[in-house]
C-alpha cells in the first residue's frame, strides 16, 4: 500500500508544480508577444492580455463595450492582422470579464475607470520601457471611455479610434427613436422583414418618447440588437465572422455576474446623463472614426457628431456600408486595413 | 362548551397517542457505537475540483466520523435500514484556468458533512463549510499609485468563502479505498469587486481509510 500511496503523493505534487507554472508563465518577445499580466489600481485587479508584434514597441489599446464586456472579445480575423503589425492590449476594465478586486459600488465611476486606463498605460511602460507609444481604441462604451481617458491625459497617445462608440448616452435613447422610424420606413419601402419593422412602431408606441427611464432604454436596446439579425437576414449586414475568444478563456458565470453587477452599478450615471459631445473638442489627437452604416446600437448619428466636434486636426471618416455595430466582425479585413493605415500614418 | 373542549382535548390526546404508536412500530433510530480510534474514524478524500470548462483543479481532505445511527423503517411491510452520519470535514483544494491565467487560486474550508448510506452503500451527503477561504493567485502583477508602478510579490486576493455542496457517492465498506462521492458545490467569494461573488463546481473523488485492510 505504501508505495501506491507515495506515487499518488508524487503525481499530485507534479500536477500542482505544472498548474502553477502554467499559471505564471509569461512570453514577453517583443516580436511575439503573449503575455497576461493585471493592474492593480484602486482596489481592482484587472487583466490586461497582451498579444502581437510590439518590434516599434508601438500598442492599441482596446476599450471594450458594455459596460461589462471582455476585453478579449475583440479577437477574430480583424485584430489578427492588426496583430501582425502592433501590439494589441486586451483590457478586462474594472468589474468586468476576469477583473477582480474589492471596492465599493462609489469607486465604479467612468473617472476612475478612466484612470484605471491610464494605470495600464504606466504598466506597460514599466514592463517595456518609457519609449512605448500608445493608440487608444474604443468600441461602443468604450467610446465613452475613450474620451473620459484623453480628457484626462492625451499626451500619452498617438492617435484616437471610435468604433461605433457611444460618446453621449446622455442623448442614445432619442437617437434610437429616430433612427428606428428611419430605418424601418426604408426597410419597409424595401419590403424587407415588414412584419418586424411594422412591429417595431408598434414598441416604439409603447415607451415614453419624452422621458427616458432605464426599462425603456433597455426595451430599445435590446430591440436594436434584434433589428441587426432582421438586417442580417435580409443581407443588409454581412454575416459576422466568428471572433477568436474561447470558451475557456472566460468563466461564462463569472462574466455574467460582472456584467449585471457593473451595469446595475453604471447605467444611471449613464443612460440620460453622460455627455462628451461639448468636450470632444478638447481631443486634438490624430481621430479615425469607423462606424457600420447600419449601426442600430449606436446610430450612425453619432460617427457624424464624432467627426464634427473632435478637436483633431487629423481627423477621417469611415462608414462600413455592410456593417451594424461590429464592423470587425462583418467587414474584418477592411477595418484591419483602416486601423493598420492610421496607425502606420501617426506612430 | 367545556363539552366541546373535553371533546377536543380527547382528540388531540388519541391522536397524539396513536401518531406516536404508529411511529414508534414503524420508525426505529439507533445510535452505534464508535471507534475510540480517531484513525479508525476517519477517512482521508482526494479528487478532481473544477467546472471543467472553466477550471480544473486537485482536492484533498479529511472526514471525522462525529456521530452515527441507524434508522430502521417499514415501508410497504420491508424493512429497510439507512445508516446516518454526521462528520467534521476539512478541504484543500487547488484549481487554475489552463487556457487564460486569470482563474486560479487555492482553498481550504472546514465544516460539517451530513451523509446517509443505504444497505447497498449507496450514499447522499450535504455538506455545509461555513469556515472556508479562498486565495486568488494571479501572473504578473503591477500596482499603480499615482506615478509609481510596484511590481508585486505573490499577487492574489484573500476571500471569505463559505461553501455548500450536495451530492452522491458509494461506499465500499471495509477496503482502503473506502468510497467515492459526486458532489456539485456552491462557494460565494466575498467581497469580491463590489459585491459576492456565486460560483459553482463539481466535485468528483475517492475517499481512503487506511486502517481498512483490504485493497
Amino acid at each position: 500500500m505504501k508505495q501506491p500511496l507515495a506515487d499518488t503523493i508524487k503525481i499530485g505534487f507534479l500536477a500542482i508544480a505544472t498548474l502553477l507554472v502554467n499559471a505564471c508563465s509569461n512570453d514577453h518577445t517583443l516580436s511575439n508577444l503573449d503575455a497576461t499580466v493585471f493592474v492593480r489600481h484602486k482596489g481592482a485587479d484587472m487583466p490586461a492580455y497582451i498579444k502581437g508584434n510590439a518590434n516599434e514597441k508601438i500598442f492599441l489599446i482596446t476599450l471594450h463595450g458594455g459596460p461589462g464586456g471582455l476585453g478579449l472579445g475583440f479577437r477574430g480575423n480583424a485584430f489578427n492582422q492588426i496583430e501582425d503589425n502592433y501590439g494589441v492590449v486586451y483590457f478586462d476594465q474594472r468589474g468586468s470579464g476576469m477583473s477582480q478586486g474589492n471596492y465599493s459600488e462609489d469607486d465604479v465611476t467612468i473617472d476612475v475607470m478612466a484612470e484605471d486606463v491610464l494605470a495600464l498605460v504606466n504598466v506597460i511602460k514599466r514592463i517595456y520601457g518609457n519609449d512605448s507609444r500608445f493608440f487608444l481604441l474604443g468600441h461602443s462604451w468604450g467610446g465613452a471611455l475613450g474620451p473620459a481617458t484623453l480628457l484626462k491625459d492625451q499626451s500619452e497617445f498617438l492617435g484616437w479610434i471610435n468604433v461605433d462608440g457611444s460618446h453621449s448616452p446622455k442623448d442614445l435613447y432619442f437617437e434610437y427613436i429616430r433612427n428606428f422610424e428611419r430605418v424601418a420606413a426604408a426597410q419597409i419601402e424595401l419590403g424587407n422583414s415588414v412584419p418586424f419593422w411594422e412591429s417595431v412602431y408598434d414598441e416604439l408606441d409603447n415607451v415614453d418618447a419624452n422621458t427616458v427611464t432605464l426599462d425603456d432604454f433597455n426595451q430599445l436596446n435590446t430591440l436594436a440588437f434584434d433589428a441587426e439579425e432582421y438586417l442580417n437576414d435580409d443581407g443588409i449586414i454581412n454575416n459576422a465572422e466568428n471572433g477568436n475568444v474561447k470558451v475557456s478563456d472566460y468563466n461564462v458565470l463569472t462574466f455574467i455576474w460582472n456584467l449585471l453587477k457593473i451595469q446595475s452599478i453604471l447605467d444611471d450615471d449613464l443612460i440620460g446623463e453622460l455627455s462628451f459631445t461639448e468636450r470632444l473638442a478638447e481631443i486634438t489627437l490624430p481621430s479615425l472614426i469607423l462606424w457600420g452604416r447600419y449601426d442600430m446600437v449606436v446610430p450612425e448619428f453619432y460617427a457624424q457628431e464624432a467627426f464634427d466636434n473632435l478637436g483633431s486636426s487629423e481627423k477621417k471618416l469611415v462608414f462600413f456600408e455592410k456593417s451594424g455595430h461590429s464592423p470587425m466582425f462583418t467587414e474584418p479585413n477592411l477595418f484591419a486595413e483602416e486601423v493598420i493605415q492610421f496607425m502606420n500614418q501617426n506612430k | 362548551m367545556r363539552c366541546k373542549l373535553r371533546l377536543l382535548l380527547l382528540c388531540l390526546f388519541q391522536f397524539t397517542f396513536f401518531s406516536y404508536g404508529q411511529n414508534k412500530s414503524k420508525n426505529q433510530t439507533t445510535n452505534t457505537q464508535l471507534s475510540e480510534s480517531f484513525l479508525d474514524r476517519t477517512e482521508c478524500k482526494v479528487g478532481f475540483v473544477g467546472t471543467v470548462f472553466w477550471s480544473n483543479g486537485l482536492s484533498v481532505g479529511a472526514e471525522y466520523l462525529w456521530k452515527e445511527s441507524e434508522k430502521t423503517k417499514t415501508r410497504k411491510d420491508k424493512e429497510r435500514t439507512n445508516t446516518h452520519q454526521f462528520l467534521f470535514n476539512g478541504n484543500l483544494g487547488f484549481v487554475t484556468n489552463f487556457s487564460s491565467k486569470t482563474d486560479t487560486g487555492a482553498y481550504t474550508n472546514f465544516g460539517l458533512t451530513w451523509r446517509r448510506t443505504n444497505k447497498k452503500g449507496k450514499q447522499f451527503n450535504i455538506e455545509l463549510n461555513p469556515l472556508g477561504y479562498y486565495r486568488s493567485f494571479l501572473p504578473e502583477t503591477y500596482e499603480v499609485n499615482g506615478d509609481s508602478v510596484d511590481k508585486i510579490f505573490l499577487p492574489g486576493r484573500g476571500y471569505y468563502a463559505p461553501s455548500l455542496s450536495a451530492g452522491i457517492g458509494k461506499q465500499r465498506k471495509g477496503k482502503v479505498r473506502s468510497g467515492s462521492y459526486f458532489n456539485i458545490n456552491y462557494t460565494m467569494r466575498t467581497p469580491y469587486n463590489s459585491g459576492a461573488l456565486p460560483t459553482f463546481s463539481l466535485q468528483y473523488g475517492f475517499r481512503f481509510n487506511f486502517k481498512n485492510k483490504k485493497q
